[in-house]
C-alpha cells in the first residue's frame, strides 16, 4: 500500500513509530559504543568494548548458544505439532474448526506468568499430577521442572498457537480446486501434499517460524520460571545486567535487533516470490 | 464412432436427501465430443465430478473400458480434467505446470521436453514455458489449462464450462479451436456447459439434463429440431409452444385452427404441445393466412429482426429479414415439416 494514499491517516502511527520505536532504537544504538552512567551522558567515554569483548564473553557466548539451540528445538517441535493441527483444522468440518481453533487461542488470553507458574508445578515432582499417578499405583514419576526438558515443554506449550494459526490461515485460503487438479494429473494424496499443499503453504510455515522462533530466542520469563533459573540465556542476562550496565544490554539488545533484521528481511524474500503468484 | 468408451448405470447421487443426479443411463464412444447440457443445479458437472472419481455415485456403476471403476481414485483413472477456474498450480511456472502430470508418470526427461512444447504449440502458445501462470491473461491460462491436461493424452478430457471466464470473441474463437483439437488428438471430449449455442456448435452428440435427470440426447441438429418435450425446446433456441390436439395422421389442431404436419406416431385426439420456431414462419398477407395478427414490437437484432406478434391474445415471436412496422396487420404461413409435435408430460399443460 502506499503511504501516499493513505494521506493524514498514516500520521499518528508514523509518530508513534518515531517517538516509540526508532529513537529508542537509536539510543540503544549509541549506548551500545558508550561507556555511561545510566543515561547519563557527562563524562561518557567511547568504546568498542561492549561489541568486541563483553560480546566474547564465556557466559555471553553460552547464552547466546543456549537461546539459539531452545528456540530452534522449539521451533522444529512446535512446527511438527502444529503443522499437522493446523492442516486437520483446515481440512475439518466447520463447527469442529472454531472449537478447536479456540481451544488453541483460549490460553494466549491468560497472563503467561500466571500460566507457565502453574505449569511449573504441574511438571514438578509434588505434582498433583505426580501425585495422582502414584495413588493409582503408578511410581512413575516426571519431574523436568529445572530441566531443558521443562524449558522446552513450556515454549512449545506458550508459541503452539503462533505457528498453528498462520499455517491455518494459508491453508484454509488455498483454493481446494488445486488439490483436485492435483489427483487429476495423476498424483497420489501424499504427492500431491508434497507437491501441491507444502509448498503453497510455505509463506504460512515461515511466518509461524519467526513468530516463534524470536520470542523464543529473546525471551526470559519462560526458562527463568521453568529453569529455575539455572540458565543463562541472552534475555535472562539482559534481565539481570539492565540496573548496572545499560550500554551492554543495549549491545545485546541491538544484537535481537539485527537477528530480528535478517529474519524479516529473510521473510520478505519468501513473500516477494509468494506476492507474485498468490 | 468407435465403440463404447465409457457407460454410466442408473448413476444416482444424493445430496441432503435430495437425487442431484437422479438414475441417469449414459454411455459414451470413443473419440466423441459429448456435451452435458442444462441450467445450473441440473446435476451435469456432478455427473462430470463422478465421471472424473472426485465424487462417488450413491447408486450404479460407471464402467470403463468394460471395467467398473466406481472406486477407482482420481489419480488412477485415465482421465484428465479442464476445471471451470483453471486452477493452474501457482507456485509453478508454465512448463512446470504442464509438466506435472507427466512427472507423476515417471516419464524420461526428454519425452516430458518434446511432449510439453508440443502441448505448448498445440495451444498456440510457444515460448510461454518460463512465464508465471499469474502474469498470463485468463485466455492464456485457459490455455495453459488444457495443455496441462491434453499433454497426459488421457482417453477422456473433461471440460467444466472452461469458457465460461471469457469475453464472448475469445470465446468463439477457443470453441473452434477446441473442436478442432478433438478432431486431431482423437480423445473423447465430455464437455459441461450451460450455454446451448456453444453446445450446438461443438458437439457430436448432446445430453440435455434437468434436475437431475437427462431429458434428452441426440445430434445438436436432432435436439434442434425435434425436442422431445418443453423444457428442451425452451432451453435450446427460442421457440413458440403451443398447445393442440392431435387429429389423425398428419393432421394437428391447435390456435382453432387445423394444420398438415408429418406427424404420424400420435393416436387420434392425443393432446399434444406444437413446437415452430421464429425462423420458421413466412409473413405473407394477412388475408391469406391461417394465422395472423397484430405486429406488437419490432427489434433489430443484426442480421434479422425480431417481431413479437399477437395472434388471439398469444405472442409469437417471429424472425424474419424484412422489418414490418409495429401495428401493422400479418399473416404466418408455416411449412408442414416445420411444425414440431411434442407429448405433454404429465403434470404439465
Amino acid at each position: 500500500m502506499n503511504i501516499k494514499k493513505l494521506g493524514r491517516l498514516v500520521w499518528p502511527y508514523l509518530i508513534w513509530l518515531f517517538v516509540l520505536v526508532l529513537i529508542p532504537l537509536l539510543m540503544m544504538l549509541v549506548l551500545s559504543f558508550f561507556e555511561t552512567r545510566g543515561l547519563n551522558f557527562d563524562n561518557a567515554v567511547f568504546t568498542m568494548n561492549h561489541w568486541f569483548q563483553d560480546l566474547r564473553d564465556p557466559s555471553v557466548l553460552k547464552a547466546l548458544e543456549n537461546s539459539f539451540t531452545f528456540a530452534g528445538t522449539t521451533v522444529i517441535i512446535v512446527f511438527l505439532i502444529g503443522y499437522p493441527m493446523a492442516y486437520i483444522l483446515a481440512h475439518s468440518s466447520f463447527a469442529n474448526k472454531m472449537i478447536i481453533l479456540m481451544l488453541t487461542i483460549i490460553p494466549m488470553w491468560s497472563n503467561s506468568l500466571l500460566r507457565n507458574n502453574a505449569l511449573r508445578n504441574l511438571l514438578s515432582d509434588a505434582s498433583l499430577v505426580n501425585d495422582l499417578l502414584s495413588r493409582i499405583g503408578l511410581s512413575f514419576i516426571w519431574n523436568v521442572k529445572g530441566t531443558e526438558t521443562g524449558i522446552i515443554v513450556a515454549l512449545v506449550l506458550t508459541y503452539l498457537p503462533f505457528m498453528i494459526l498462520p499455517i491455518y490461515t494459508v491453508l484454509e485460503k488455498m483454493d481446494k480446486n488445486l488439490i483436485e487438479a492435483s489427483m487429476d494429473l495423476g498424483a497420489s494424496p501424499v504427492r500431491t501434499f508434497f507437491k501441491v499443499t507444502f509448498p503453497l503453504s510455505i509463506k504460512g510455515v515461515v511466518t509461524g517460524v519467526i513468530m516463534v522462533f524470536l520470542p523464543s530466542f529473546s525471551g526470559f520469563a519462560v526458562p527463568y520460571i521453568l529453569g529455575d533459573g539455572k540458565f543463562v540465556l541472552v534475555g535472562t542476562i539482559i534481565e539481570k545486567s539492565y540496573n548496572y550496565n545499560i550500554n551492554f544490554v543495549s549491545t545485546l539488545s541491538i544484537l535481537l535487533v539485527v537477528v530480528i533484521f535478517f529474519m524479516i528481511f529473510f521473510v520478505s524474500k519468501v513473500d516477494k516470490e509468494g506476492e507474485s503468484f498468490l | 464412432m468407435g465403440k463404447k468408451l465409457i457407460q454410466l448405470k442408473g448413476i444416482t447421487k444424493i445430496y441432503d436427501d435430495e437425487a442431484v443426479v437422479d438414475n441417469i443411463d449414459l454411455y459414451i464412444n470413443e473419440n466423441e465430443f459429448i456435451t452435458l447440457l442444462g441450467p445450473s443445479g441440473c446435476g451435469k458437472t456432478t455427473t462430470l465430478r463422478m465421471i472424473g472419481g472426485f465424487e462417488k455415485p450413491d447408486k450404479g456403476e460407471i464402467i470403463l473400458n468394460d471395467v467398473v471403476v466406481n472406486d477407482l481414485p482420481p489419480y488412477e483413472r485415465p482421465i484428465n480434467t479442464v476445471f471451470q477456474r483453471y486452477a493452474l498450480f501457482p507456485h509453478l511456472n508454465v512448463f512446470d505446470n504442464i509438466a506435472f502430470g507427466l512427472r507423476n508418470a515417471k516419464a524420461p526427461k526428454e519425452e516430458i521436453n518434446a511432449r510439453v512444447e508440443a502441448a505448448l504449440k498445440l495451444v498456440s502458445l510457444p515460448n510461454f514455458a518460463s512465464r508465471k501462470v499469474a502474469l498470463l491473461s485468463g485466455g492464456q491460462q485457459q490455455r495453459v489449462a488444457i495443455a496441462r491436461a491434453i499433454v497426459n493424452r488421457p482417453k477422456i478430457l473433461l471440460l467444466d464450462e472452461p469458457l465460461a471466464a471469457l469475453d464472448l470473441k475469445l470465446r468463439q474463437n477457443m470453441q473452434y479451436e477446441l473442436k478442432e483439437m478433438q478432431r486431431k488428438l482423437g480423445i473423447t471430449f465430455i464437455y459441461v456447459t450451460h450455454d446451448q449455442e456453444e453446445a450446438l456448435t461443438m458437439s457430436d452428440t448432446i445430453v440435455v439434463m434437468n434436475k437431475g435427470k437427462i431429458q434428452q440426447i441426440g445430434t445438436p441438429t436432432g435436439i434442434y429440431n425435434e425436442p422431445k418435450n418443453r423444457f428442451v425446446a425452451n432451453f435450446i433456441g427460442e421457440s413458440n409452444i403451443m398447445e393442440g390436439k392431435y387429429i389423425k395422421p398428419n393432421w394437428v389442431q391447435f390456435m382453432g385452427t387445423e394444420f398438415e404436419c408429418i406427424d404420424t406416431h400420435f393416436s387420434a385426439g392425443e393432446a399434444v404441445d406444437v413446437v415452430i420456431r421464429p425462423e420458421d414462419f413466412d409473413i405473407i398477407l394477412a388475408t391469406e393466412a391461417k394465422l395472423s395478427g397484430v405486429v406488437s414490437s419490432s427489434v433489430f437484432k443484426g442480421v434479422h429482426f425480431e417481431l413479437c406478434v399477437m395472434i388471439q391474445g398469444k405472442e409469437f415471436v417471429v424472425h424474419t429479414y424484412e422489418n414490418r412496422p409495429v401495428g401493422s396487420e400479418i399473416g404466418l404461413k408455416v411449412d408442414p415439416y416445420e411444425i414440431h409435435l411434442m407429448k405433454v408430460e404429465n403434470g404439465e399443460h
